[in-house]
Order: C-alpha cells, then sequence, then structure tokens
C-alpha cells in the first residue's frame, strides 16, 4: 500500500520516514555509489528540509518497500540547483503543473523477483502508480524525473516508457542519471495499472497507516505486558486516555500522570507505559 | 470567461483583487483570497475579495497568526483542500468566525514556492455540497494551479529587488520552440520539425509562458521578443 507523507503529517510517521532515509542510503550510498552524505545510516539532503512530498510503499507489515520524494519545480528542486549536469548548464523547466521527482527507490533486499506481490516489480510499480495519481489528483499535468539507466529500462518495460528526457545522461557514482519526462494522464496509469495486474485502490489513509505500524510494532516488540499479570484497571485506563489522546499535549498529558502515580506501577510496568504507548494500545 | 492576464489590468492593488474576481466568476467559486510572503523583500502581500466586516474582524482578532489555511498549507507542495484541515483546533476557531460572517468552510488552497524562499498561497472557497464539491475540483484544479504561480510571479516580480532577480530564463529548447510559434508554426509542425514529441513541445511552451509571466503563447512571444530572448518571425 501507498502513503504520502508531507509537511502537514510527518509528525505522525517520523519513524516511516527514517526507514526511508536508510532505504535511501543503502540504495544511494551503497548500491548505486552516488556521492551523498549518510549520517547515523540515513541519507537525508538538504531539500529534505523544504518539506517535500514523500510517497511511500509499504508491504503487508507495514515495513517500507519503496519511495520517492516530489518537489515543485517553481521553488528550489534537484535538477535547478544540484543536478545541472544533467541540464548541460541549461535552465530547467518551470511549472505550476510539473512536479520533479527524485530518489526513486525500492528495497531488492526485501522484496523479490517476478511479478507476484512483494516483488521488486510489484512494489515499482505501485510506487508509480501512486505518485502518478497524488500528482494528477494535485493537478499536476506532467513529472520530470531524475532516474538510472536500469529504472528507465524498468519504466520502459512497465507499460510506462518516458515520453521524452531532457539534458544527457551524465556519470553518477557506480551508474548515470538522467531526467525523463512522464505525462500524468489516465492512458498512462491505466497502461502501467494493466501491466501490474493492480486494479484496486492503492492508497491508504492516515488512520489505516498507523494501525498497520501499531500492529508491527506489537509484533515485533514484545508486548508491553508480557511478564506481568493481566492489565490492572489502572492500566487499561491508561491504555484508553492514551489512544483517545488527540494531539501531543493531550499524549504529554497521560505521561505526565503516569509519571506522576509512578509508586503504583512496578519499574517495568512504568516503563512499559511510557515506552510503548501505541504498541500497548494495540494489545489492549 | 477568459481571465484577463495581470500585467494588462491598471497598475494598482485593485487589479489583484479584481483578478481574483475573475478566477471566482470563471470556476463559479464564492470568493478567492492570495496571500505571499517573500522573505527577501521583507515583504507579506495579501488580496481578498472578501467583505471588509470579515477583513476587518480578521485583522483585528489576528486570525492571520493562527490561520491553518496559511501555516499549514505552505507545508504541502500540492493543493490543500480545507478538509485536511478541519480537525486543527485553529481551524475550527477561524472557521467559527468566518461561519458567522457567512463564509464557508469549504475550500482549497494552492501553495507555490518560489526560487527565492518566496511563497505564495492561492485559495478559494464555495459553498455547495461535498459531492459537488469533489466533482468541481478535478476540473478547476490544475486551472488554479496556473492562476497561483501567475499571480504569485507577479506580486513578487513587483518588488524592486525581487523583480531584478526575477528576470525570465529559457533554455536554448525553450527559446527555439518560441522562435518557430514565432515563424507561425502550430505544435503539430515544431514537434515534426525537432523530431521531438507533441507533448515535449507542449510542456516546453507551458514552462515558457510560466516564466514570462503569459497566460497565452502569442503573449510569451511577444514578451520573449520584447526582452530579446528571440527575434521577431
Amino acid at each position: 500500500m501507498i502513503i504520502v507523507v508531507d509537511g502537514l503529517n510527518r509528525h505522525m510517521f517520523s519513524e516511516v520516514l527514517d526507514e526511508m532515509f536508510e532505504l535511501r542510503a543503502r540504495v544511494f550510498g551503497g548500491r548505486l555509489g552516488w556521492d551523498v552524505k549518510i549520517e547515523d545510516g540515513k541519507e537525508i539532503d538538504e531539500f529534505d528540509h523544504l518539506d517535500p512530498a514523500y510517497v511511500i510503499g509499504l508491504d503487508d507489515g507495514g515495513n517500507v518497500v519503496a519511495a520517492v520524494r516530489a518537489l515543485q519545480t517553481t521553488g528550489p528542486h534537484m535538477l535547478s540547483d544540484v543536478f545541472s549536469a544533467i541540464l548541460c548548464g541549461e535552465a530547467p523547466l518551470r511549472s505550476a503543473t510539473m512536479w520533479e521527482s527524485t530518489r526513486f527507490c525500492v528495497d531488492t533486499q526485501r522484496l523479490t523477483r517476478g511479478k507476484e506481490k512483494n516483488s521488486v516489480s510489484y512494489a515499482t510499480c505501485e510506487l508509480m502508480i501512486g505518485s502518478l495519481e497524488y500528482a494528477k489528483n494535485a493537478g499536476i499535468q506532467d513529472i520530470i524525473t531524475v532516474i538510472d539507466p536500469v529504472m528507465d529500462r524498468v519504466l520502459k518495460r512497465s507499460n510506462c516508457a518516458p515520453y521524452d528526457y531532457v539534458g544527457e545522461t551524465v556519470p553518477m557514482g557506480k551508474v548515470s542519471a538522467l531526467a525523463a519526462l512522464l505525462d500524468c494522464t489516465d492512458e498512462r496509469i491505466s497502461g502501467l495499472r494493466e501491466f501490474a495486474g493492480i486494479h484496486e485502490n492503492v492508497f491508504m489513509d492516515d488512520e489505516e497507516a498507523l494501525a498497520l505500524f501499531a500492529a508491527k510494532k506489537a509484533a515485533t516488540q514484545s508486548p508491553a505486558n508480557q511478564d506481568h499479570k493481566p492489565l490492572t484497571e489502572l492500566e487499561k485506563y491508561f491504555v484508553e486516555q492514551m489512544s483517545a489522546a488527540r494531539n501531543e499535549a493531550e499524549r504529554q498529558d497521560v505521561l505526565k500522570l503516569i509519571e506522576a502515580l509512578s509508586d503504583t506501577f512496578t519499574p517495568e510496568q512504568k516503563i512499559a507505559l511510557l515506552d510503548t504507548p501505541r504498541a500497548f494500545a494495540h494489545e489492549a | 470567461m477568459e481571465i484577463v492576464d495581470l500585467s494588462t489590468l491598471p497598475d494598482s492593488e485593485v487589479r489583484y483583487t479584481e483578478f481574483l474576481r475573475q478566477i471566482c466568476e470563471k470556476h463559479d467559486m464564492d470568493h478567492a483570497a492570495y496571500a505571499g510572503m517573500n522573505p527577501a523583500a521583507g515583504t507579506v502581500a495579501g488580496f481578498v475579495t472578501y467583505d471588509d466586516a470579515w477583513n476587518e474582524h480578521y485583522q483585528k482578532q489576528g486570525l492571520i497568526m493562527i490561520d491553518p489555511t496559511i501555516h499549514m498549507a505552505r507545508r504541502s507542495i500540492a493543493p490543500v483542500d480545507w478538509s485536511r484541515l478541519e480537525r486543527s483546533p485553529d481551524f475550527q476557531r477561524v472557521f467559527r468566525d468566518a461561519h458567522d460572517f457567512g463564509l464557508p468552510s469549504q475550500g482549497v488552497t494552492i501553495p507555490i514556492r518560489g526560487p527565492y524562499g518566496d511563497i505564495g498561497l492561492l485559495s478559494a472557497t464555495r459553498n455547495c455540497s461535498k459531492e459537488e464539491w469533489r466533482k468541481l475540483y478535478t476540473n478547476f484544479i490544475g486551472d488554479l494551479q496556473a492562476m497561483a504561480v501567475h499571480i504569485h510571479d507577479n506580486v513578487v516580480s513587483s518588488d524592486q529587488l525581487t523583480g531584478a532577480l526575477y528576470h525570465p530564463t529559457l533554455s536554448s529548447r525553450e527559446a527555439e520552440i518560441l522562435q518557430w510559434v514565432a515563424a507561425g508554426k502550430s505544435q503539430q509542425d515544431i514537434g515534426d520539425i525537432l523530431s521531438i514529441s507533441h507533448r515535449t513541445v507542449e510542456v516546453h511552451l507551458r514552462s515558457s509562458r510560466e516564466k514570462l509571466s503569459a497566460l497565452t503563447t502569442p503573449q510569451a512571444v511577444g514578451r520573449a521578443i520584447a526582452i530579446g530572448l528571440i527575434t521577431p518571425g
């Protein structure tokens, strides 16, 4: 499934973004050998601080398996600032109805070959469908995308060949990079959907995504009350308060209340309550 | 109805309001508003079609400080349908008041980011059923994007400092295509002459028009000739 994370909802998805930045470090720093800055295992550049939109592909377990970043071409973006070599020093295209897409990546380690769900091909197509539909719904008509020749071949094979290219193919790390043009038309999207056999809605809304991540946490981390008796009434009360909290301030209030009543809990219980509110809530 | 290019309207603040009125008329909107921030020039601009009573209340209450259609929408790259902001307490605060002035809480804000950290926000509102709004949305959203960049570029370049920075640069492909238009060739012809797709011609023309703050291709040709980017015919 696909989620869109931007400046409005990124505070809810910081862990997903971290996972994506780690994937980008493996792909662009590792596999493609681009000259990117990696800190703490995460690849983050100055454009990530400009509130871009991320279209992110998740597998059924809530793991990040694919991602791409979108910026407006009217403002600062990669082709105008750092990829100018591709344009041979020429002025970039600028239009309110054209977005730039960069950092397209897919987790080839986690995904399998073939065309089934959980394959590289499926995740790539699903992400392409998500990006094109997100752009189209925003009134965007074209996307200019910076990709490597492998990705270019994948697009051509997936019934989604670029309609043209801008500038030149230039060496970049172990590979090379080029700028391709894609229209956000129904024809392109349906062609891609036909090829991938994906006919259902690909988007997940914020609530569904949060529920998926809570389930993922509950499954991977040991349950908060693993070594304890069943939930006490007081613990249940906190779980309810935590899941009813509508914003960060209210969440903080619950945490403060737990702190204030710390005598009532064993240290383990307290840590569990404070650390994994979501997983705990899911448990309950 | 065709929208009149901003530069051809009388040179005063009224022309922006007039432009917003035209947008409302074309897309059947109740109201439209533009807010722009230009940190390089240190200026803030605002133009609206709302009544004076609401404008006065909005200013007096300092609603601009909390209005999420400004402060949240600017962080998106896509148009923000106000339904996405509904749950924020600030939204409820602003639109409870707006309701008393007969203004709807159904609308959209289009954020435009400029090259110098400048941001423009074009908002449009309409009181109608959700279904109708959704249907209309698909039709007007692309055009509103183009209108948003048009008004924003005009406001920013009317400032002396940023106006000097904002001079348009065309790529050689863009200039080449515009030159063929000036020579009277159709988009189809140009595609054939340059052995590029029809859509490539179209996308370069769209970019050239916006760079030259023109709403039509003939206008873009005129400006490009005037500032010496291409030669006449």
